[in-house]
């Protein structure tokens, strides 16, 4: 803090990084004052201190949060026992909340690049300057170069409803999500198959699980994880697939070390078991399923025998599980997945998956553990404010959706090809880019290629809370107020709306993502698209059709709707072409892929190589909250793990620094000597080795696998295949 | 309903994810400095030959001894064991002499080096979160388990829940609750899928070390009073002696206090 003081007076140039690293925060942090929205409901006392209801954005998962303040200041963040997925706990991210608030590295003024890119070297600017100049940027890119030019980013928050506004209304179609590099293959094979996105989990009548690398102990979903450790602690049974000994294979009672690319081929074996023996459930087949007659034949060549020599899994534990799995019937569960980009065949794992569970009848209620319908919104649609229509964009999409990828879903898109249209002009070239809280520097594979895109462009803006990696290779970096400074869009889950809204008063001048989104709509001439005075104009407007009154919602942190919606039809049907569960996928065979679940063979290491696989850790979220200092107090040192006879025989020890090289890229890190993996298989977390000096906690900090992953892409779900990089390790 | 029984945590390993909520949680709770933590995590890890394998973690902090150690070996009182569970510290008390430190047996307290030795002695560990047990709240960590590994409420009634988790799922547990008889009995209980020593708990005798740290403590007060006595007369003796014997130079005056201050001691009984 001391050095801080004395920093502020240079406020017009700031050199971040080496011995000036404390720039960043480039003004004292000011004692919050009591938020004054909390303060005029009633929620905090003069004093400042009260418990507000609020809800959690440390993942997606969104858990509701009780946000207890003392002085105007967030003190402890708990669960809120009336959200149905915090059921009033918090897993370590959402403890460690308030340090991503109190982050010593907060971006708290707008910035603007002075030196070169990556340099570091930024002044500070006041909020006109940097929208000015953003909005100014990408007029002149409209301008010049059509609005297809201008890129936009963003995963997976609540304010995304506003940046997709944004953008169409600006009119690009060249929207960047994150979703290839995470559950493209997953959400494409289950809307293909039953419909929908996603199915929904039922552990209340669990008897028998089947997770396949679904490592729900520590990519932990707060609800769900509690849900699956009751359902095990009450006796149903957990077989899981991974070629890892996680935590969530130390909970199991079966754990299979799976070779690595061949899980497609175990279900298949289990569905051809289960349809040869006629263990499932006939009747539901022949009424619900499409190509359910041709089904035995479809699968008769994946035979247990034929699948232990893909997965390494003896063919007579194959047929033990298919059958113990088939006799659960509608209690039993093939999970979905979630991350699930891991090879080009991993679609067509999530299609043996959406087989695998209808086949046994367990898709539909009562007590089926997989539920064919979107839990989310219970049916409550919310209100949004009066907008014109769009403007028609007829440029091709740089990301190939849907000329080059003709199944894969607009919202979900292709990221890395994305990125590469980027680096090499085709079909156009790119030249802007509007990220909103994402980290493409670091999330995106071949980190090298990244750079080298971004190199292309001439405008990068980004919208973050600190100076992630990808921040700090940008022209603008517009900061945003943390989780529990702001309002955000409201949401509904099971029937109720929830809200998030500010807790404390915002450090330094940052600003909700509502407020600069309409800020830069006003200043790109499209004020009509956002016709909201303030952010609580923006919810009431929201709640128009929901009865709910703002004042009362806040107070209690949700409430249902008073105009109920019409209960939904108890009919079973899914949203198919056929009204059918199409394990049996005309669509697919019109696109010239195997209308069927089918092999696919993955590729293999060379004598000499490693699978490289990624994943997470239970303390942290995927490239975001390493910078966080609770959670990197308490997370494990990051290192590259190594089955530890393996390392033996190559004379590497435990601790030791180790270069790991793949066709792309290298890394130096300390190598994890463990049993907990295949000998075949090395492992590295996500979302380590920071680049950014702007994070002085996580800058340098472990190794990051996205400079080792290859570019590979799946051409049907467009998912980006992580764990197919092949690699080889010496010492250091 | 109202109980005299204390509060006490019980955890059971089969139930933890290591997941490390529970340490954020009190970290943040009890402003825990970054460079120090009241939590931390205990055994072996992941252990046996690949594929066949088990993992072993506990979060590992205070026991709250029904009869602390601690307590018993602290000079001037700063430790005492509150009714309702917690094992307390003054550090208005504490004079930093670290003798509880060496005292417990399950090794907890420990020394804050940032403070004790510029600022004031300051021992750190687990409180129970007495300022959340004073409002009816249970402590940090219990509140936010996620998967219920941590439960908390009356003694009593968490042995009973133990005892109904070991009957009812045969083979799955270690039949023992650690912490029934451990050291007396302790307010943390602990019941597992390993062996005890795998979650990096000490094999700690039922009776209570305070037996050995009282026995100890009744003593020293006699000890030092007796040697003050002795000494004292020691003193009178050599000045006795000296006034009545002929001057010093004719005499080997140096072996006589000796001899009469090893008689002394004897007579004395210590």
């Amino acid at each position: 803090m001391t050095d801080r003081a004395a920093i502020t007076s240079r406020r017009d140039f700031l050199k971040l990084g080496g011995a000036t690293l404390g720039a960043i925060g480039l003004s004292t942090m000011v004692p919050p004052k009591v938020a004054q929205a909390a303060r005029r409901n009633g929620l905090l006392t003069a004093a400042g201190d009260g418990l507000i209801p609020t809800v959690c954005e440390m993942c997606v998962w969104r858990c509701g949060v009780l946000a207890r303040v003392e002085g105007g200041r967030v003190v402890k963040l708990e669960g809120n026992p009336d959200h149905p997925h915090s059921q009033g706990k918090l897993c370590a991210r959402g403890q460690s909340g308030l340090m991503t608030t109190y982050d010593r590295d907060r971006v708290l003024h707008p910035m603007i690049r002075v030196g070169e890119r990556g340099g570091g070297l930024f002044r500070q600017a006041t909020w006109d300057e940097a929208l000015d100049l953003t909005a100014s940027k990408m007029l002149a890119i409209r301008q010049n170069y059509g609005a297809e030019a201008m890129v936009f980013s963003s995963t997976h928050n609540l304010s995304q409803l506003q940046f997709e506004n944004l953008l169409n209304a600006y009119g690009s179609p060249n929207y960047g999500t994150q979703r290839s590099l995470c559950f493209n293959s997953m959400v494409t094979a289950f809307l293909l198959t039953y419909g929908i996105e996603e199915p929904g989990r039922n552990y209340d009548d669990v008897e028998y699980i089947l997770l396949v690398g679904r490592n729900l102990a520590e990519a932990v979903s707060t609800s769900e994880t509690r849900a699956l450790i009751q359902a095990v602690d009450r006796g149903a049974k957990l077989v899981y697939l991974d070629p890892r000994f996680t935590k969530t294979a130390a909970k199991a009672n079966e754990w299979i070390p799976i070779r690595p690319g061949t899980d497609s081929a175990f279900l298949l074996a289990m569905i051809h078991v289960i349809v040869t023996e006629e263990l499932g459930d006939c009747d539901f087949a022949r009424q619900y399923i499409a190509g359910c007659d041709d089904l035995p034949a479809a699968m008769a060549q994946y035979t247990p025998a034929w699948a232990e020599t893909k997965t390494g899994v003896p063919a007579a534990t194959i047929q033990r599980i298919a059958r113990e799995f088939a006799a659960a019937k509608r209690r039993a569960l093939a999970h979905p997945g979630w991350r699930t980009s891991n090879f080009v065949n991993s679609f067509q794992t999530e299609r043996a998956l959406a087989t695998l569970n209808a086949v046994v009848g367990n898709v539909f209620e009562p007590n089926g553990c997989l539920l064919a319908t979107n839990p989310e919104a219970g049916g409550v649609e919310l209100g949004a404010p009066p907008q014109p229509s769009y403007p028609r964009s007829s440029a091709m999409r740089l990301d190939g959706v849907p000329w080059k990828y003709p199944l894969v879903p607009l919202k979900l898109g292709v990221f890395q090809e994305l990125r590469d249209a980027m680096l090499t002009g085709q079909p156009y070239q790119a030249r802007g880019w509007f990220i909103s809280r994402q980290n493409p520097v670091l999330s995106l594979p071949d980190r090298a290629r990244t750079l080298q895109a971004i190199g292309k462009l001439d405008f990068i803006v980004d919208i973050d809370v600190i100076m992630n990696d990808t921040a700090w290779y940008a022209d603008v970096v517009l900061p945003e107020s943390s989780y529990i400074e702001r309002y955000d869009p409201l949401y509904a889950l099971d029937g109720k709306v929830f809200i998030r809204q500010p807790v404390v008063e915002a450090q330094g001048e940052a600003r909700s993502a509502l407020w600069i989104y309409q800020q830069l709509g006003e200043r790109l001439g499209l004020a009509d698209y956002f016709q909201y005075s303030d952010e609580e104009d923006y919810l009431r407007q929201q709640l128009a059709p929901t009865g709910i009154d703002l004042a009362s919602l806040k107070q209690a942190g949700y409430a249902e709707p008073l105009v109920r919606p019409p209960e939904p039809s108890q009919e079973i049907s899914f949203n198919t072409p056929s009204g059918k569960i199409e394990v049996y996928s005309e669509t697919l065979a019109r696109a010239g892929f195997s209308p069927w679940p089918t092999w696919e063979e993955p590729p293999a290491p060379e004598p000499g190589q490693f699978y490289l696989l990624t994943g997470k850790v239970g303390q942290h979220t995927q490239f975001a909250t390493q910078n966080n200092q609770y959670l990197h107090k308490y997370e494990d040192e990051p290192r590259l793990w190594m089955n530890e006879t393996v390392a033996q025989e190559r004379g590497l020890k435990d601790g030791q620094l180790v270069r790991v090289t793949s066709p792309v890229g290298e890394v130096e890190v300390k190598l994890l000597a463990t049993p907990a993996i295949r000998p075949d298989c090395l492992f590295m977390a996500a979302g380590y080795g920071h680049r950014s000096k702007g994070l002085r906690t996580a800058f340098g900090h472990g190794g990051s696998d996205s400079d080792l992953h290859v570019t590979y892409t799946d051409p049907i779900s467009g998912g980006q295949a992580l764990s197919q990089t092949f690699v080889t390790v010496e010492s250091a | 309903m109202a109980s005299d029984q204390p509060f006490a945590f019980l955890f059971d390993a089969t139930r933890c994810i290591d997941c490390r909520a529970c340490m954020v949680a009190c970290s943040a709770e009890n402003d825990v400095p970054m460079d120090d933590t009241r939590i931390w995590l205990s055994g072996d890890g992941v252990f046996g030959t690949y594929p066949d394998l088990e993992r072993a973690s506990m979060p590992y902090h205070c026991m709250h001894c029904l009869e602390p150690a601690c307590a018993s070996a602290c000079p001037v009182g700063a430790w005492t064991k509150r009714d309702d569970g917690p094992v307390v510290y003054d550090a208005a008390r504490c004079i930093g002499c670290r003798y509880c430190m060496n005292a417990c047996p399950f090794g907890v307290p420990h020394f804050d080096w940032n403070k004790g030795l510029l600022d004031e002695p300051l021992i750190t560990k687990c409180t129970m979160c007495t300022q959340r047990l004073d409002v009816g709240q249970p402590p940090a960590c219990v509140q936010t388990c996620m998967t219920e590994a941590f439960q908390f409420g009356r003694r009593d009634e968490m042995l009973a829940e133990a005892r109904a988790r070991l009957a009812g799922r045969p083979g799955k547990y270690v039949d023992h609750i650690y912490g029934e008889h451990e050291n007396g009995g302790t307010s943390y209980l602990v019941i597992s899928h390993v062996p005890f020593d795998k979650l990096g708990l000490p094999a700690v005798p039922a009776m209570p070390v305070n037996a050995t740290t009282e026995a100890v403590m009744a003593g020293t007060i006699p000890f030092a009073l007796g040697w003050a006595a002795a000494l004292t007369a020691v003193a009178g003796v050599v000045r006795f002696r000296q006034a009545r014997m002929t001057p010093p130079a004719e005499v080997d005056g140096q072996d006589l206090p000796v001899v009469e201050l090893a008689d002394a001691i004897q007579e004395d009984g210590q």
